[in-house]
């Protein structure tokens, strides 16, 4: 049965998810072009001032992309549900609700994890191409928070989908813009590496409360 | 055996009172209409029912199983129409059967089509380019080729014309005919059920009276008469129901005839052409419930 729930999970995500690997691949791109022309038109000196000294990121066009693919995968997944309140159809399936709302999130956060992977893989192959393995690998932990952020911003997104009262969907808007934000604190290589076990709990955190917003949503005031 | 049993149920929306100790039960294998007028709380129950609102109080088992936890294998035994022929728009007719077919055991891959293919669409065609009757069509084929041992339809006649409502009752029929399968049917369009309930429940104001079709309809009785000009009618103890156009009067009691006529004349009332109409389910809602 879970084979036939991922089946309606693709056929909503699928042409977002194919974008959204497009764009992913067009910014991966972009850095490769970006590094590219850096590196002709200046000298190597410079180029290695910039990034050891400086902490300049050359992959910069991936900062906010997982983000917003995380909330546009969380609409194209949970609008068609919540829009009419046709997930009544998937809750009155013969599967434990939680499990296939479980399920569900597992799928969305499946698409997005492969878009993480294809970021982090190509970003360090064109950072190897160029530059010392050690400051290729050092872009690996800057990058994480920000594909971390993309996750809390999915599971925030279908917080405020299925949430059916106003006030809480206020208070989950302020909490994950807070918690997504603090992703993008401070700038340089690794910045945020300290936190980073921190930042990686909040995404099963999110995960469990969705859980409770969708009881909520279950139950939520249809006259 | 009640597929449906709901004791002292009361349920609040905005602090307003919905129902306030409603309780009636739909026996197995019967055919139950829910009647009401509009905002009575008609899909209220059906997603108490089916555990998508907790009441206040009370207590609803459907099958057997508290509503508001009912486990997956009783859902699988619980075909259900929601409100507006919903169904999921980004599939297409055949992701539609192949969907749903895993999930149940007894599904009857033939009967989707039989009822979808009567429609001459391609399997490829998207649910989101069907009309509302073509959708019906498609959410009906989900629901009979389940199986199921019950039936919750809330509004199935929703945005259908005349042809897919009759279409709907067939199936309904030949359903309901195959034996030990219950009906639980709401619809605003109260002609349709006569054709199809055996027990009604009118819901009006949070409450709920529950009779076998048969009896309503030879136990409650629709008058018409010609009144004197200036004269007007009152409902009160025996007139139950009063529709008034110029000076002719329809009425509706439990009353036999002899007992309106003097009741009339007690009133002060000389009927002219007084007699007795016949009477559809539609008149006896109207003439029980009123027209707003």
């Amino acid at each position: 049965m879970w084979q036939s729930l991922f089946m309606k999970e693709w056929l909503k995500l699928r042409w977002y998810f194919t974008a959204a690997f497009l764009v992913h691949l067009g910014a991966a791109l972009k850095i490769l072009l970006d590094i590219r022309q850096i590196i002709l038109m200046e000298h190597g000196e410079m180029v290695w001032y910039q990034a050891i000294h400086l902490h300049t990121l050359f992959y910069g066009p991936l900062r906010y992309l997982p983000l917003i693919t995380g909330l546009v995968l969380a609409a194209a997944q949970f609008m068609p549900e919540v829009s009419g309140r046709r997930m009544r159809i998937s809750l009155h399936l013969p599967m434990d609700q939680n499990r296939m709302l479980f399920l569900c999130l597992l799928a969305g956060l499946f698409h997005l994890g492969v878009l993480a992977v294809l970021d982090l893989l190509l970003t360090a192959a064109i950072l190897l191409w160029y530059f010392p393995h050690e400051l290729a690998l050092a872009s690996l932990p800057t990058l994480l928070p920000w594909i971390n952020a993309g996750f809390i911003a999915y599971l925030g997104a279908v917080h405020l989908l299925l949430e059916p009262s106003w006030p809480r969907r206020v208070f989950y808007a302020l909490v994950f813009t807070a918690l997504s934000s603090l992703h993008f604190a401070g700038s340089g290589y690794g910045w945020l590496t300290p936190a980073l076990p921190f930042f990686l709990l909040l995404s099963p955190l999110a995960l469990l409360g969705v859980l409770d917003t969708g009881r909520r949503f279950r139950q939520g005031g249809v006259s | 055996m009640n597929a449906i049993e709901v004791q002292n149920l009361c349920h609040r929306y905005k602090g307003k009172s919905v129902y306030e100790d409603l309780s009636f039960s739909v026996p197995r294998g019967s055919v139950c209409g829910l009647l009401g007028k509009n905002g009575q709380g008609k899909t209220t129950l059906v997603n108490i029912l089916m555990g998508f609102l907790k009441p206040v109080s009370g207590r609803c088992l459907v099958l057997g199983e508290n509503s508001h936890n009912l486990s997956p294998s009783l859902r699988k035994r619980v075909g259900l129409l929601h409100e507006g022929h919903q169904a999921y728009e980004f599939m297409t007719i055949a992701q539609t059967e192949t969907f749903f077919s895993r999930w149940y055991p007894d599904w009857n891959r033939d009967i989707f089509y039989d009822l979808v293919n009567r429609m001459g669409l391609s399997p490829g065609h998207k649910i989101r380019q069907m009309s509302c009757g073509q959708r019906s069509q498609v959410v009906l084929g989900v629901i009979m080729a389940q199986n199921p041992d019950l039936l919750i339809l809330d509004d199935y006649s929703m945005g259908l014309d005349a042809g897919y409502r009759r279409l709907f009752l067939d199936v309904l029929h030949d359903f309901v005919a195959a034996g030990d399968k219950t009906v639980f049917v709401t619809s605003h369009i109260v002609q349709d059920l006569e054709q199809l309930v055996d027990t009604l429940l009118f819901l009006d104001q949070g409450r709920i009276t529950q009779t076998p079709l048969k009896d309503f309809m030879t136990s409650f009785k629709k008058f018409t008469f010609t009144a004197e000009k200036g004269q007007v009618l009152q409902k009160d103890t025996v007139i139950t129901g009063l529709e008034q156009r110029g000076n002719r009067i329809t009425l509706y009691t439990y009353g036999e005839m002899d007992d309106l006529k003097s009741h009339l004349a007690g009133l002060g009332i000389r009927p002219k052409d007084l007699q007795q109409s016949p009477m559809s389910l539609e008149d006896g809602f109207i003439g029980l419930m009123g027209k707003y």
